[in-house]
This record gives C-alpha cells, structure tokens and sequence, in this order.
C-alpha cells in the first residue's frame, strides 16, 4: 500500500509492503500520519501555536514544553557540541530545530511501524528515506542538476538515506564559520543505520563546506557511508556506499 | 576606560583564537591586559594569562611585525598609535585577517576580514584520498523504489521523479 501524505511543509511517501488485510494496513499508515501531524504541530516554525513557536516568543518554558520538545532541544545541544558547532539549530538567530525535526521523526514513525508488526516499508520526507524489511530497497540519489535523473542508486534493506543540498531551496544551509549560506557543496547523501543521524551527517557536511570530505571519511567508521557532489560538478564518494547498476 | 580597552582586546583576543590567527601585534598591548582590573568581564584576559597577543601566538616584539602604518608615538597605555594588521590566518574559506586600529593609546577598532569568494580552497588531499573521486553520472530513474534528495516544498514535490514514482505505484 502506497500513500502520500502533505504534512511538514513537504510531501512524505509511505510504502507499506507486508502481505497483511488492507484494513490493518490502512490503520497503520493513518497511524503513521497521525504521528507526522502531531510533530509538524508541536515543531514547526510557521505555525504561530506551535510549541517552537511559543518558545521562541519566551510564552513557553523548557521545563513546561512536551518531552518530546525537551529531547529535541537536548540533541541539538549534544549535535553541536558533537560536530565543533557545525550542526547549529541557533543559525539563523533563533532556536530552529527542523534539521533534526525531519529525520527524527520519520524514524520514530519506521519504529512504530516495526513495533506494530509492520517490517518492511519505507517513508520518504522530503527526501528522506527510512527503509526496512526483508527484502531490497532501490533507493536513487537525485541528480543535483537534472530534477528528473539520479545520480546513483543505492541498495538498502534496513536503513537510512539522507540528503542535504542547495538546489531545492537554495543556501538554507549557513556555514557558522562564515555566517554565509554553504555553497561549496550542491549535496551531500548520507546513507546509515539510522535516519535521525543520516539526516544530521547530510546537514552538518553541508554547512562544513570544503571541510566536509573529511569529515564524511571520518563517519564510515561509525558505519555512515556517503556520496558528495561539489559545486562544481566533482563526485565524490566512501568506498562502502551500496552502490548498484 | 581601561576597563573598556580590556572588553576589547578580549573580544580581540576571543576572535583571534577562533580564527587561530597569528597575531603580530605588537606587544606593547601586554601592558594593559595585565593592568586590567580584577573584576573585568569573564572575556578579558585574566592577570594571571599569557598576553592575549601570546594567546594568539604572537611573535617576538618586532618579529613579523607587519603593521604600523601610523608609527606615532607610545602612549603612557602602552599602545603605539597606528593600524595593525595580524599576518592573516588561512583555513579552508581563505584568509582571516585581524586588524586593530590604536588612537590615543586605546584600541578604537577592531576588526576581523574574511574571504569573500566563496570556496576556491582546495579540498583536504588526505581525504581526496581515502574517497573516490568520479565523475556525476546521470541515469533514468525509473527502476528505484524511492528517490533521496535535498528536501523538496510541497509545490517542487509535483515535479519530482518521486512524485512520479508515487503515481506509477499508488
């Protein structure tokens, strides 16, 4: 079963693959959806009642917004830390944590599906992928020129892909070294066992800019393999990426 | 007053260390970070600190000294009239350059210059290395399950080789 859903300001694609009643299928995708909204409600920054919204306005305390609030905001202070202050939900002059919002949430909703007894799907946010399951998942790498060609294609069974570029929405990535939009990089895939932290890679190796190759090699230790294309058209990729023809 | 300059040549001596610049300003600014007062803000050198020049990695008095373009002469702080410039720091954007400008004997100025054209750096060899360089291919994409890229707003979604795969299967 296929679904599109329009929730977080992009479009999210659910695939639900396990041979199971339509009706319990159709449940665990409202379920899925359900989850979405709720994130988009409590997170998003254009929407005035959102709790991130409410902080940033000084009408909402840390201590009195939704755990779920509290973890975000936690993980993006241990993110930064972790990446020297590359990874920074302040960029923009105001707390923004939709960089970590995305693929965490679609990898809560993957673990749902799971605990639920669905294994084999996948969600794509925006671009996002979360898949999982017994079988194979062709995942293409979206050419950074050509909307309609891929750049590569990848195989997952039970992972992320995550990619962070500059062609859809321009440099909405800041470089805080410069406190100029990232423009080295046209994208950056990461590809992991986990979505939350693909999505964070893809980020951070974004707005590193010519720093980035480094730190990309660095992640296939942590089991993270990526593919980076410059802006100048240059390829780059970790000798692990699962790639296939 | 002091107090003021100390403020300074902490905030001075603050971006320096970010950009890991090598100061070489003179170190007749020695002076008056240490007579900085025990109270001064948490970012001015404490007594007990190297010279904030020395925090820098300063060179020797007189050593590289590149700056100086006034040349007037010491005040009783200490500092020489003049506008100094550090050698400029490079890191992977280019060149930071410090420059603080000295009137009177107090800090009037300080200011830090960064590269303006964008990424010419070259990318680190030793990770060239360790990474497979290609050149971008571009393939149809009509045999993926799924499509990743830089995420899409609602309206770009319509156009999407995703958008497409959802129509085909759905």
């Amino acid at each position: 079963m296929r679904h599109v859903e329009q929730v977080m300001g992009t479009a999210v694609s659910i695939e639900l693959a396990d041979d199971r009643p339509d009706e319990e299928l159709r449940a665990l995708v409202a379920d899925v959806c359900g989850w979405l909204h709720e994130v988009d409600a409590r997170f998003s920054t254009y929407k005035e009642d959102s709790e991130v919204s409410r902080l940033r306005r000084g009408e909402l305390t840390y201590a009195d917004s939704h755990p779920d609030l509290q973890h975000v905001l936690g993980a993006c202070a241990d993110l930064w830390r972790a990446t020297d202050g590359y990874f920074d939900a302040y960029a923009g002059g105001t707390i923004d944590p939709s960089g970590y919002v995305k693929g965490w949430s679609v990898e809560v909703a993957s673990a749902r599906l799971a605990a639920a007894g669905c294994h084999t799907h996948y969600i794509g946010a925006g671009g996002d992928i979360r898949a999982r399951g017994d079988r194979v998942w062709r995942v293409g790498v979206r050419h950074p020129w050509q909307a309609d060609k891929v750049a590569w294609k990848l195989a997952v069974t039970d992972g992320a892909v995550a990619t962070s570029g500059t062609y859809e929405r321009g440099g909405h990535v800041i470089n805080p070294r410069t406190g100029r939009p990232a423009t080295f990089l046209r994208s950056v895939t990461v590809v992991g066992p986990d979505l939350t932290l693909a999505d964070v890679h893809a980020t951070t190796a974004l707005a590193m800019e010519s720093e980035a190759l480094s730190y990309l090699e660095k992640l296939t230790a942590e089991g993270y393999e990526s593919a980076a294309v410059t802006e100048d058209g240059q390829a780059f990729t970790t000798p692990d990426l699962p790639v296939v023809a | 007053m002091r107090r003021s300059t100390a403020a300074v040549l902490g905030t001075l001596t603050g971006v320096a260390m970010i950009a890991g610049v090598r100061m070489t300003v003179p170190t007749q600014i020695v002076p008056v970070a240490e007579d900085a007062p025990a109270d001064a803000p948490a970012d001015a050198p404490a007594d007990d600190d190297a010279a904030p020049a020395d925090q820098g990695g300063a060179a020797p008095a007189g050593d590289e000294d590149e700056g100086g373009d006034g040349g007037g002469a010491a005040s009783d702080t200490g500092l020489t009239d003049g506008t100094f410039k550090g050698t400029g720091a490079k890191n992977a954007y280019g060149t930071i350059q410090v420059t603080i400008t000295v009137k009177g004997g107090k800090i009037t100025a300080a200011d830090a210059t960064y590269p303006t054209a964008g990424n010419s750096a070259t990318i680190n060899p030793a990770a060239i290395k360790k990474l497979n360089a290609s050149a971008l291919k571009a393939e149809n994409g009509d045999d993926v399950d799924a499509v990743s890229g830089a995420t899409f707003t609602t309206g770009s979604y319509r156009e999407s080789l995703q958008s497409a795969l959802d129509k085909a299967k759905v």
